[in-house]
Parts: C-alpha cells; sequence; structure tokens
C-alpha cells in the first residue's frame, strides 16, 4: 500500500464512531465565539435598561389610564395590555433589532474574515450550509438570550395581577423573533458580501433606512409600493403587535431569513468566482421576488387578540361569508388624509380577512387631499356589486356593513348579543422594575461576563 | 513512482496583473517540499488556488490520477495560512481541544515537541509570533488530510525551535503524510525538503533535488541560495 494511502486509512474519521459530531462541534464553537463577543455582552448590558424604561412607561401610563391617584378612568374597554404593556414594553426590541443586533451578527463573519479565521473554517470539515446554519442557530439562541428582560417584564405584570392574553402576546414575541432574525439575515449577508466590518454595518443600516424611506413613499404613491411597504420589518410587525398573523407576511419575512443567510453562504467562500457569486445572488433575488409576488395573492390571517380588533362580529362575519361576488371599492381619498388611514383599519383591514373577492382602487388625484374640489369627487366610497354602484362618505362600521348587505341582496344579522371586550384596567406602580432593570440586571450581565471571562 | 499530486499550467491574475503563471509541478508521497521564492513571487497565491481558498484562472490540479475539483480539495490538503489569528478571544486550550474533537485526534504527541504546555491558557491574541505560529502548526498536523500545505512554517521561530519543528515535520512524513512547506529563508529550506520548487515571479524556475537542481543551475557545488541565484 503507498505510504499515503497507509496515511489515509490510519486517519480516516469514522463519523459514525465519532464522539463529536462536527455538526455540534462547529456550533459550540459558534456559541463560544459569541460568548467572546464584546458586541453580545455590551447588547445585553443594554437590553435591560431599555426594555425596562419601557416597561415602567407603559405600566405608568395604564396604571394612569386606569385612574391611579384617583383620576377618572378611561373607558375600561379601551384598556388592553396588548396596546398598554406588550406591544410598547416589546418596542424595545424593535430598537435593539434595528441598531444593536445586527453588529453581533455583522461581528459573527468579519471577524472571521479579518483575523483569517475563516480560511480554516472553510478548510473544517462539515458542509457550507452546516456552518452558516450554526451561525444562524447561534444567533437566534442569542435573541432568545436578550429576551430575558422581556421575559422578567411579564412575569413582574403577573407579578402586579396584571392580565395578558396567551395567544396575542405569543404573536407579539413571533413578530419580533422574525423582526430580528430579518435584521441578522441582511446584516450577515452584507458581513459575507462586504471586505470589513464597517460597510456591512452601513449596508445594514442603509437597508433600514430603505425601508423606511420605502414606507414614507408608498403612503402617498399607494399602488404596487403600498404593498411592498407592507412587508417592510416596521410595517409587518405592526400587524403581529395589531394580534394579527398575517400568513404572507409571515412567509415573506421568512423568505427575507432565508434568503439572507443564502447569500451569505454564496459569498462566504472566498474560492468561488465573481461570476458564481453575482449570477447566484440574482437567482436567490429573482425566487425571492417570486415569493414576495406570490404571497400577495395569500389572504389567510388569524385574528388573534383577545378584543377581536380585527374581526368583525361573529354574525356579520357570518352573513359576510355568504357573498360571493366580487366587491368592488374605490375610495376618494388622499394617501395623507386621516379618514383613509381609519377606513383601512376599522374597515378594509377585516373586509379583506372576511370577503373572497375584493378589490380595494384608490381614486383619489392629489397626495393631501387639501385642494382638491368636489367635483372630483373627493371624500366619496363608492361600493360596486352586481353591477350596482353605491357611493357612502360614512367610514362607520354599521354603515359600511350595511351597504354591502344591500349592494348583496343579503339581509343583515340580527344584533349580536356577544359580551363585549371587558377591558383590564389595572392601577399599579411598577415596584421593583427599576431595581431590576437599572441596578439588577446590568449588575448581573457584567458579573457573568467577568467569569465567563475567566474561563 | 506514484505522484500523490499534479499540478499543472496553474494561473491567477488579478486584474490584468499576473501572479501565477503557467506554474506546473509534482508532489511524490511522503515527502517534504519546499515552495522556495522570494516575497512576492506569488507562493501564498498558489497554496491559496491549490487549497480552493481563491478561484484559479486556469490549471488543474490532480490527485494521484484523479482531477480535483477545488471544492473537494479540503478533503485532501489541509493548507495552513501565515498571519492568521483565529479565534483570537479564545485560549490556545479551546483551539486545541476544538481540533481534538472536530478531528477525533489527539494533540498529546505534540504538546511537548511544540512547547504548548505553558502557553495553554493564554488567549490565541496575547501570542507571541513564535508561540502562535507553534499552535497553529499543531493545529495543522491534528487534521487527518495526507497532504499538508503550510505556509511559512519557521517564520517567528527561534533557531532551537526551528529545528525541534523540523524534526516534528519530518516524523510525521516517516508515518507517510506528505508536506508542502512556502519557504522565504533559504537555508532553512535546504536543511528540512527532499525536494523543492523554484517560484520566481509566478513561474516555476526550477523544480528537484538539491543535486538536480544544481546540475540545472550549472554550479557543481554550493547551497540552494546559490542555486537559486543563477535560476533566477
Amino acid at each position: 500500500m503507498p505510504s499515503h494511502e497507509v496515511w489515509r486509512t490510519q486517519h480516516r474519521i469514522n463519523l459514525s464512531t465519532q464522539k463529536y459530531r462536527p455538526e455540534f462541534v462547529l456550533l459550540a464553537k459558534e456559541w463560544r465565539e459569541l460568548l467572546a463577543s464584546r458586541s453580545f455582552w455590551l447588547l445585553l448590558l443594554m437590553i435591560g435598561p431599555l426594555v425596562g424604561h419601557a416597561f415602567i412607561t407603559a405600566v405608568t401610563l395604564y396604571s394612569e389610564a386606569s385612574g391611579i391617584g384617583g383620576g377618572p378612568a378611561a373607558l375600561a374597554q379601551g384598556l388592553t395590555p396588548l396596546d398598554g404593556l406588550v406591544s410598547p414594553t416589546f418596542g424595545a426590541y424593535d430598537l435593539a433589532a434595528t441598531f444593536l443586533f445586527p453588529f453581533v451578527a455583522i461581528r459573527m463573519i468579519a471577524a472571521e474574515k479579518q483575523n483569517g479565521g475563516l480560511k480554516l473554517l472553510l478548510q473544517l470539515p462539515g458542509t457550507l450550509a452546516e456552518k452558516v446554519s450554526a451561525k444562524a442557530l447561534i444567533l437566534l439562541a442569542a435573541w432568545f438570550a436578550t429576551l430575558l428582560p422581556g421575559l422578567i417584564s411579564i412575569a413582574l405584570w403577573k407579578f402586579y395581577v396584571g392580565h395578558l392574553h396567551g395567544p396575542e402576546t405569543a404573536n407579539v414575541l413571533f413578530g419580533h423573533l422574525l423582526r430580528t432574525m430579518l435584521s441578522a439575515a441582511v446584516a450577515v449577508a452584507a458581513a459575507a458580501m462586504l471586505e470589513n466590518a464597517s460597510s456591512a454595518a452601513i449596508v445594514t443600516l442603509g437597508f433600514t433606512v430603505g425601508t423606511w424611506a420605502l414606507e414614507y413613499v408608498a403612503s402617498f404613491r399607494g399602488g404596487f409600493l403600498q404593498q411592498l411597504a407592507a412587508y417592510t420589518p416596521s410595517s409587518a410587525l405592526r400587524n403581529f403587535e395589531q394580534g394579527l398573523l398575517r400568513l404572507n407576511t409571515t412567509i415573506v419575512m421568512m423568505a427575507i431569513i432565508v434568503a439572507g443567510f443564502v447569500l451569505a453562504g454564496l459569498w462566504l467562500p472566498t474560492g468561488r468566482t465573481w461570476r458564481f457569486r453575482l449570477v447566484s445572488t440574482a437567482v436567490v433575488m429573482l425566487i425571492l421576488a417570486g415569493i414576495v409576488y406570490g404571497a400577495n395573492t395569500v389572504s389567510a390571517s388569524w385574528d388573534v387578540s383577545e378584543n377581536r380588533r380585527n374581526s368583525f362580529s361573529y354574525s356579520d362575519e357570518a352573513a359576510l361569508r355568504q357573498i360571493n361576488q366580487p366587491l368592488k371599492i374605490t375610495v376618494v381619498l388622499a394617501p395623507e388624509d386621516p379618514r383613509l388611514a381609519d377606513f383601512e383599519r376599522d374597515i378594509l383591514r377585516k373586509l379583506k380577512r372576511t370577503l373572497p373577492k375584493i378589490q380595494v382602487v384608490y381614486g383619489a388625484a392629489s397626495v393631501s387631499g387639501l385642494f382638491e374640489k368636489s367635483e372630483d369627487h373627493y371624500g366619496e366610497i363608492w361600493y360596486e356589486m352586481n353591477g350596482q354602484k353605491i357611493m357612502e362618505r360614512s367610514a362607520i362600521e354599521q354603515v359600511v356593513l350595511e351597504t354591502i348587505y344591500k349592494l348583496a341582496r343579503v339581509s343583515p344579522p340580527a344584533k349580536s348579543d356577544e359580551a363585549p371586550f371587558p377591558g383590564y384596567p389595572l392601577a399599579i406602580r411598577p415596584r421593583a422594575a427599576a431595581w431590576i432593570f437599572y441596578a439588577a440586571w446590568p449588575f448581573v450581565i457584567v458579573f457573568v461576563w467577568w467569569l465567563i471571562r475567566r474561563r | 513512482m506514484n505522484k500523490l499530486l499534479s499540478v499543472d499550467r496553474m494561473t491567477k491574475r488579478f486584474g490584468d496583473r499576473s501572479v501565477l503563471r503557467d506554474v506546473s509541478f509534482t508532489v511524490q508521497p511522503g515527502e517534504v517540499v519546499g515552495l522556495i521564492g522570494p516575497n512576492g513571487a506569488g507562493k501564498t497565491t498558489l497554496f491559496e488556488c491549490l487549497a480552493g481558498l481563491i478561484p484559479a484562472n486556469g490549471g488543474s490540479v490532480k490527485y494521484v490520477d484523479q482531477i480535483l475539483p477545488p471544492w473537494q480539495r479540503k478533503d485532501i490538503l489541509f493548507y495552513l495560512p501565515d498571519a492568521i489569528v483565529p479565534w483570537a478571544e479564545q485560549r490556545v486550550s479551546w483551539a486545541v481541544r476544538f481540533f481534538e474533537r472536530l478531528y477525533h485526534a489527539s494533540a498529546s504527541a505534540l504538546i511537548e515537541p511544540l512547547r504548548l504546555r505553558e502557553i495553554m491558557k493564554s488567549r490565541i491574541a496575547s501570542l507571541s509570533k513564535g508561540e502562535l505560529k507553534r499552535t497553529l502548526l499543531a493545529l495543522s498536523l491534528m487534521t487527518p488530510h495526507p497532504l499538508l500545505l503550510l505556509d511559512e512554517p519557521f517564520d517567528g521561530l527561534d533557531l532551537r525551535q526551528t529545528r525541534d519543528v523540523m524534526g516534528l515535520l519530518k516524523q510525521h512524513t516517516t508515518q507517510g503524510r506528505t508536506l508542502m512547506l512556502s519557504i522565504h529563508q533559504l537555508i532553512d529550506a535546504g536543511r528540512v525538503c527532499d525536494r523543492l520548487v523554484l517560484l520566481n515571479d509566478g513561474s516555476v524556475v526550477g523544480e528537484g533535488t538539491i543535486p538536480e537542481l544544481q546540475a540545472k543551475a550549472g554550479v557543481a557545488s554550493g547551497g540552494v541560495e546559490e542555486i537559486f541565484l543563477a535560476l533566477t
């Protein structure tokens, strides 16, 4: 046997008998690298006070609205923990996902590129998919670690005997998970594509600013841009914060996350030609565009809010589901007109979830609507079905539904006897929260960092 | 004799600049081949092309008698780059354990010859150049690959350490492993290598044992320095 064959026979790795599988060793390595990353510890250090401030402010405002200190309480029905506590408290994570978490993700790639570790990593056992997946899983673990202050705030709220509705709280957490991983995926892709960490940071922040610009432009342009803007991280997160779980939003966010990590996998191996990288990047972007386009046709959604804010009453929903004819609504309201925002939120969002065939046309000629003339039909909302048209200016739910029932020749349901949402007022001071988030949390983080650093 | 590795007409350009021009040479099993050349000759680029870490513009690599595409090279050869500080925040002991677990190997036979015991608890970022080199050599020697490409393996080592490392490398070749070393210190190359590949300005100007190269260069006696100067 030739000498090199002797060597190979003696040193061949038998994966089936190996005590440590390469994928787990790589996973452990990434975890260790995360714990060695100062950006991760800085994120942990900052997330506690950030969440704490949001929680204390939310509890204080909720208590004021509930009539603490003898003041008049707001209408109890308006007091929902989703709006009053969960969304504002976890809003701190949106800030972290935008400005802090991407740096942890960038560091995970850029450090190895800078110090030469990537040259070794690419030669180590395991496929590239396993190596990129290990990084993705560790970033996921990092997010769960940062979630701890949020979970503490929920525990505190329960300790104050505050009410929480499990599905809507879980939905908000799921939205933040998708939003953070989306940021991480963009950051990882940028870090893999670009030479250094600072360029990757600029591109990642540029992506976020770009989505804000898209939302701004879409708000007065409408049309396709508005459809696209519904998938920006902030817009998508707003759905979750409203207790709405939309399948198309979830699909698009997950597709962007997967695309980000796939792009990282395409650009990390230094041995690939520019041509291969550019062509494969174009293919990934085309597939992503196809998924976004296809997702627009998916209308499935679930209203997980306790007060069913995204749905009509059960009896109205049952009546609307009997309507199979297409409904066309022409709204002659400018994008910046607050009446359009109300109509979108209170009527259209619910109608799109209930009616199978609905087409909405935005007919205003201007952006602000301030200088529209009466002959332009400004302010009118036209409902068209079975060749019949009815114009209404009101955006009140009962008026709109009656108009639709009339057009569809469907009898309006009897007045619903559903119990109204009771609301959950709670007048309480955020006891112990300041100590936990501003003192104990930073101390624990610094102490744990010091302990791990000593290993 | 069977060839372990055959490199045929490998070329690499960075923009308009040709860094490797039709580089061809062979590596026999169990030998130590020295890749010799001045700074900028293309040694590191050649190693990175061989390891599949940068794309070559042309040429092929054969393992025994089979073409070895870039994506399969990591199964056959392991390349240890020069001037890298991987996993800088970790300790040497972690890096050693990482490779032990990854390759199901043991570092025990490497700790004494490479004098790792005293630096095991040090962070990789805090190591001196020589300590870092010894650590990285230990990692590369733990890999199971039949062919190792080591870029400047003696850079940063003192005389005694250089001698010890040479002994260790030689010992590995007696067990059937093949080594290719990129060396710019010609004296070191003459001491440790069985054969030499002389690279100058991206082209191979000579390949063979020292007597073969002496004959080619037309120098009756003299070391690698004289041969290299005569051939370039």
